[in-house]
Formats: structure tokens, C-alpha cells, sequence
């Protein structure tokens, strides 16, 4: 026994010896409230490093006008940022403010673990678009202040198209305009595909869902859209182009290479994909490459658009400054930071000029100018279970697995059962 | 173990006195082994190719084998990140866990392969359950238990739960077990107690198993990505591991910055294989693991 007691006195006491070393490096005012007058320290978690110098840009001239709150923009790498946010948020750890994506939102913040901006003073979302404010916006209210946002266009190769004798894309064209253009592009003999249609949902088959007039997820976002003979006409316009037209590179071609490889390397004429490539595509040797609206289907036309937001953390101690924060955050000030660092597109609305004229030989209004019928990017209250499960089974119609009319059923079917969890 | 040295001997002098036979006859076998060498050798070289190219040329298809010379890479792998920091604190880091489970693994082994203490197997059982519970499982109440210490975003933290492990206790224990009995006994005899049989006899003669232990250790350690990813914020608590994680952009990724900053950071390790190569190749025949 004796032993015992003097093994464990020394441990006891290395553990207090570490706790009151560490204690002088964990985060500053953690506890003493959020009085406005004393210096604060906010932590602002973000996961892209090409972003990283504008969100510190911002911080910076956020910090100029309240000189008692510091901020600390954290950089998580991408691939594992959900899994350590949900560490902390479990255990209640998490940043003050961060960033979240569509998503995620249902998920954060119907488990009360975001403040619902919509309910503090000075709340505007009248600069952003209406499509990503409803993304934003759960039971209600909304808890996001819009950062960027994306929509896909149709982007084309012109020296191929120059080669084929074909017309590039315009406004006008349609479905139809891309299936032909596709088949006179394609020449196996130069390894040269028309287009590249991957099972990519938000690049591609979304898109085309909503050209054709289906639907990914019902109105009151309880049950699935695969049900609908004009969502199948969407996917199997995409799929069509692997099995039918033989004018895209297979499915185990685009798994082996990115299709924006492809694309950047002059491979295939022609890409849907959307704004964050530009820079890609720029840099590319030797591409010219240009971007057109999406071509309209038998519904018209329809791109998703997709777009991140700043949220702040429900149990931050820190509440007024974060609001503060995102506040800024949503500003035009803020927003033209990011119009000028030319990564993405501002959330608010006529900012986007600094981006646009960013890489002037695109047409990048495009893009832009898809607002117009622009479809929100379809979520629910609990998006990636139902995400996972589909994607699987999409890579199992493109892999040719599976027959688009059986999938369509196991399609509506785990995603209802997905959707019925919550 | 004298016969390997026999052995030798009879094949040097068969080398000196038919080299040329013995070469056509090993031909084949020098076929495979340069093939699987190349193999193992190509995403080194592809690396190394890659660190010196530009980030349109690396993800060119089909592949350009051109070297870019960019030797601006490197440098800028220290302007976006702090690497030196980083570094050192892998270092520190790494140095710190080999220590503390050299010693800790080593004493609990030993207690388990000779002394003789009630409940001495169901402690053990219980701790080689802990090997079948997957790292991930345990991420969350050890992050708590850290929060409530005020450890997180410290190294400290990021080292504390690394300084032991079930893994290296079991694998000492076993090489205890097979050490022979009567060196102990005849330490005994000689009036040597517990402690002073341990680190005077027994370590000694475990230093084989305690070389394989502090080098797979210190590989675990130099690449452990998640625990040390969920546990520092600041990018001056994180080790490199992190720090060259976070050059992954969302969209796109300036392979040739992360493939250099990757191949600095693998250096230290490739240097200590050269070095090492005899004893890490017993330690991984030993425990049967890398």
C-alpha cells in the first residue's frame, strides 16, 4: 500500500506542475465574459490556405476598428476539418466563428450549436442572394452570413473547337447544341474527348436535374426526387453521353485522372465545372479556354449555387465581439477584400467586379450572371448521410454496375430512409 | 549464433573463387529485387521530380517527367508555413514519446513478464483490449479529459497520450519472456532486488527489443497526423505532419510546394534508415509489424 501512495503523490503532482505551465498558453479572456471594453480574443477557424491571406487581410481591418479584439484566423487542413470541429464541439472547444457550408448547416444548427444571427441587432442579408440566404436559413431563422459564392458554367476548350470547324457555346445553346458539338469534337485518333460528364453532382447531374425540371429533394426537404421521370431525364441526359454518344471519357478514365486535368491539359473539349477552376485553367500551358452559360434543358435553364457562410458558436464566450465580427464579415468593406484576392466570388451582391476583371481573357460574368436562375444547392437537415449513400450508388451507374432505372429506385430508397433519420 | 558467421565465410570465399558463376546463377533473383527496388524507389523519384516543377506541369496529363527545376519551391515552403517551428516541435515531440515509452513500456513489461502480484492477468488483459479499440474510438474523451487539464493547443498535450502504449508494453513483454531465468536468479543470489535486477540485468539485455520499440515509435510518432491535428490550433504548436496537411487548398493544391515540403520533412527519416537499416529491419522481423 505504502508503494502505491508514493507512486501516485509524484504523478499527482507532475500533472499539477503541467496544468499550471499550460494554463499561460491557452487562449487569452477565455471566461471573463464578452464585455465590450476589454481585450478579447477571437478565434476565426477557415480550411483553405489560398484563402488564408485574405481572411487575415480582413481580420486586420476588422482589428483597425476595434482595437480591444484580436483575431485568430486558424487554418484546419480541409480534408479533416469537420472531423476535429465536431471534437470541439462536442466538448464545447470550438471557434468562436468559422466557416460552414451548406452542408453542414441543417446538421450544426439544428443541434443548437450556432447563434442565429437573424435574431441580433443590425442583422442585413439584403446584399446577398435570396437562393443562399434560404440555404442559410433553418426553421426560420437564419444562422450564415453568406461569405462567397459559386455557380457551374460550361467551360470550353477553343483551340479544339477552332480545330473541329465547331461554333463555340453561346447563350442560346441547349441540350441538344452540346450533344452535337460533343460528337464532332470527339476524335479518338487525337485522344481527344467532346466533354467530360462525371457523376459529380454539383458540377454536373445537379444541374442537369434541374435543367430537365426534376428534383434532388422535395420542397419540405422529406423525401427524394429520383422518383420523378424528369430527374431520371436529367441524369440519363448526363450518363448519356459515356454510354450512348461515346463522347465523354469513361467512368474509370475520369476516377484514374481528375476530368479538370483532363480539361487543363487539352484532353476534352468541354467541362461543366464551376468558378474555383478559373485560376486552374489560367495557369494551365497552353490552354485557351473560355466559359459559357450552362446550356438550357427541356425545363430552361438552371445552374446550383453553392456558396460558404460565417457562423458563430453557440457557446462562445464571446458573443457580442464574434457578432461584431461576422458583422464585418458581411460587409462590403470585407467582401471587397475578397473580390480583390480574386480566390472567389463576394456574396455581396455587385462586388463581384473586382473578380470578374481578375483574369480578363474568361468571360467570368458568366457566372455571375447565372444568378438569375440560379437553384439553391439542395440540403436537408441532415445532408451527408444521404450525400454518401448517394454517391455511392451514382459511381455505381456510371461504373456501369447498375442500370440508371434500378438505380433511380435504391436511389429514392436509402435516400427516404436517410431522410426519415433526421 | 555462431554458425551465420560460418556461413559467411563459406560464401566469401566461394565469391572469391567463382564470382562469375555465382553472378549468372543470381542473375534472376537480381532481376526481381531491382524491379521491386525501382518500385519502391518511383514515388521517392516522382517526388523529388515533382517538388521541382510548376503546379500545371505536375498535374499535366499525361505526366511530365521533365524536371522544372524550381528550386523556389523549397524556399517558399518556408514562407508558408513555419516550418523550422514545426520541425522542431516534431522533433521535441518525437523525442519526448520514444523516452517516456522506452521507460514506461519497458518497467510495466518487465512487471508483467516476472513479477508476481495479484491481478496480474486481468490488468494485463485489460490492457491488451485497449489494443483492439481502434486510436479513432478514443479521440474524443481523451481531447476532454486534456480540455479539462488546459492542455489543448500545447504540446504537452499533443505528447501526453503518446507516452505510453499497450502496443510497446506487450512487445517488451514478450521479449522479457524470453530472456533466460538464470541471469536473474543469479543476480538475485548475488543480492540485487527488483529494481536493481531490472535496470542493471534485464534492460541491458532487452536493448534489441528496446531499439525495435524506440524506432517504430518514433516513425508512429513522426507521422501521426490526427490526434496532434484535433489538438493544435496555432500553427506554432502544430508538427509538421499538420503543418504540410494544411497546404491542401479546397480546390486546388500547389503539389510542388507540398511535395517539397514532404520531402524536407521525410529526410530526417530517410537519414535515420540509411543509419539504422540492419536494426530496423530485426525490430520489424521481431515484432512482426511496422
Amino acid at each position: 500500500m505504502g508503494s502505491k501512495i508514493t507512486r501516485t503523490v509524484p504523478a499527482l503532482l507532475c500533472a499539477a506542475v503541467l496544468v499550471a505551465a499550460a494554463s499561460g498558453c491557452s487562449s487569452a479572456g477565455a471566461g471573463s465574459g464578452s464585455d465590450a471594453n476589454g481585450p478579447v480574443t477571437l478565434t476565426y477557424g477557415i480550411w483553405d490556405p489560398n484563402q488564408k491571406p485574405a481572411m487575415q487581410q480582413i481580420a486586420h481591418a476588422f482589428e483597425k476598428l476595434h482595437p480591444n479584439i484580436t483575431v485568430d484566423v486558424e487554418l484546419t487542413p480541409n480534408a479533416d476539418y469537420w472531423t476535429k470541429l465536431q471534437t470541439e464541439a462536442a466538448s464545447g472547444t470550438a471557434p468562436d466563428v468559422f466557416w460552414m457550408s451548406t452542408t453542414r448547416i441543417g446538421l450544426y444548427a439544428g443541434q443548437g450549436q450556432l447563434l442565429p444571427l437573424s435574431d441580433e441587432s443590425g442583422f442585413d442579408n439584403k446584399p446577398f442572394p435570396a437562393s443562399l440566404n434560404s440555404i442559410y436559413t433553418v426553421g426560420g431563422k437564419q444562422y450564415g452570413m453568406p461569405k462567397d459564392f459559386d455557380t457551374i458554367g460550361l467551360w470550353y476548350n477553343k483551340k479544339l473547337f477552332d480545330a473541329a470547324g465547331v461554333k463555340y457555346p453561346t447563350a442560346s445553346w441547349t441540350w441538344q447544341d452540346v450533344i452535337d458539338a460533343s460528337q464532332k469534337l470527339t476524335s479518338p485518333a487525337k485522344g481527344v474527348w467532346g466533354i467530360a460528364s462525371p457523376d459529380w453532382t454539383q458540377e454536373n447531374l445537379y444541374n442537369d436535374i434541374y435543367q430537365a425540371g426534376g428534383n434532388v429533394i422535395s420542397a419540405d426537404k422529406k423525401s427524394a426526387g429520383f422518383g420523378d421521370a424528369k430527374t431520371l431525364a436529367g441524369l440519363q441526359y448526363a450518363l448519356d453521353f459515356i454510354t450512348k454518344y461515346k463522347t465523354s471519357p469513361t467512368a474509370q478514365q475520369m476516377t484514374d485522372t481528375d476530368p479538370s486535368q483532363l480539361f487543363a491539359s487539352g484532353k476534352v473539349a468541354m467541362f461543366t465545372d464551376g468558378d474555383w477552376d478559373t485560376l486552374t485553367y489560367k495557369n494551365a500551358p497552353g490552354l485557351d479556354a473560355d466559359v459559357a452559360p450552362l446550356p438550357a434543358g427541356p425545363a430552361g435553364r438552371a445552374t446550383v449555387i453553392n456558396g460558404l457562410a460565417n457562423v458563430i458558436y453557440a457557446k462562445t464566450p464571446h458573443a457580442a465581439a464574434a457578432w461584431q465580427f461576422v458583422k464585418f464579415l458581411g460587409s462590403e468593406q470585407a467582401n471587397r477584400i475578397q473580390a480583390a484576392s480574386g480566390a472567389v466570388i463576394p456574396a455581396y451582391q455587385g462586388l463581384s467586379d473586382g473578380w470578374v476583371k481578375a483574369v480578363p481573357q474568361f468571360h467570368l460574368q458568366t457566372f455571375v450572371d447565372e444568378l438569375k436562375y440560379a437553384v439553391p444547392y439542395p440540403v436537408s437537415a441532415n445532408s451527408g448521410p444521404w450525400i454518401t449513400d448517394n454517391q455511392a450508388l451514382l459511381d455505381q451507374i456510371w461504373g456501369g454496375k447498375l442500370s440508371l432505372s434500378a438505380g433511380a429506385q435504391q436511389l429514392t430508397s436509402t435516400m427516404n430512409a436517410d431522410l426519415a433519420k433526421g | 549464433m555462431s554458425s551465420p558467421q560460418i556461413s559467411g565465410q563459406r560464401l566469401g570465399g566461394r565469391r572469391l573463387g567463382g564470382q562469375r558463376l555465382g553472378g549468372q546463377r543470381l542473375w534472376p533473383v537480381h532481376v526481381v529485387l531491382a524491379i521491386g527496388a525501382a518500385a519502391m524507389i518511383a514515388p521517392f523519384f516522382w517526388q523529388l521530380l515533382t517538388s521541382l516543377q510548376s503546379p500545371a506541369q505536375a498535374t499535366s496529363v499525361p505526366p511530365d517527367f521533365v524536371p522544372g527545376w524550381r528550386w523556389s519551391n523549397y524556399s517558399e515552403v518556408f514562407t508558408s508555413m513555419p516550418f523550422l517551428r514545426q520541425f522542431l516541435n516534431t522533433v521535441l515531440i518525437t523525442v519526448v514519446r520514444v523516452a517516456a515509452q522506452l521507460l514506461f513500456c519497458s518497467m510495466a513489461a518487465y512487471a508483467f513478464a516476472r513479477l508476481r502480484f495479484p491481478g496480474r492477468n486481468t490488468i494485463f488483459v485489460l490492457l491488451l483490449a485497449v489494443l483492439m479499440v481502434p486510436s479513432q474510438v478514443y479521440l474524443l474523451p481523451q481531447y476532454q479529459i486534456l480540455m479539462h487539464l488546459g492542455l489543448l493547443n500545447t504540446l504537452t498535450g499533443i505528447v501526453l497520450p503518446g507516452l505510453f502504449s499497450a502496443f510497446g508494453t506487450f512487445m517488451l513483454r514478450q521479449f522479457f519472456l524470453s530472456l533466460p531465468l538464470d541471469v536473474e536468479e543469479a543476480a538475485r543470489l548475488d543480492g540485487a532486488g527488483p529494481v536493481r535486477i531490472f535496470w542493471s540485468v534485464m534492460l541491458p539485455l532487452a536493448r534489441p527489443g528496446l531499439i525495435s520499440l524506440g524506432v517504430l515509435t518514433v516513425l508512429w510518432s513522426w507521422n501521426d497526423l490526427l490526434w496532434p491535428l484535433v489538438v493544435a490550433n496555432d500553427a506554432n504548436q502544430m508538427p509538421l505532419s499538420v503543418g504540410l496537411a494544411t497546404l491542401q487548398g479546397e480546390h486546388s493544391t500547389d503539389y510542388p510546394v507540398l511535395m517539397a515540403g514532404s520531402l524536407l520533412a521525410s529526410l530526417p527519416m530517410i537519414l535515420l534508415f540509411i543509419m539504422a537499416q540492419r536494426r530496423i529491419t530485426e525490430g520489424i522481423a521481431f515484432t512482426g509489424s511496422k
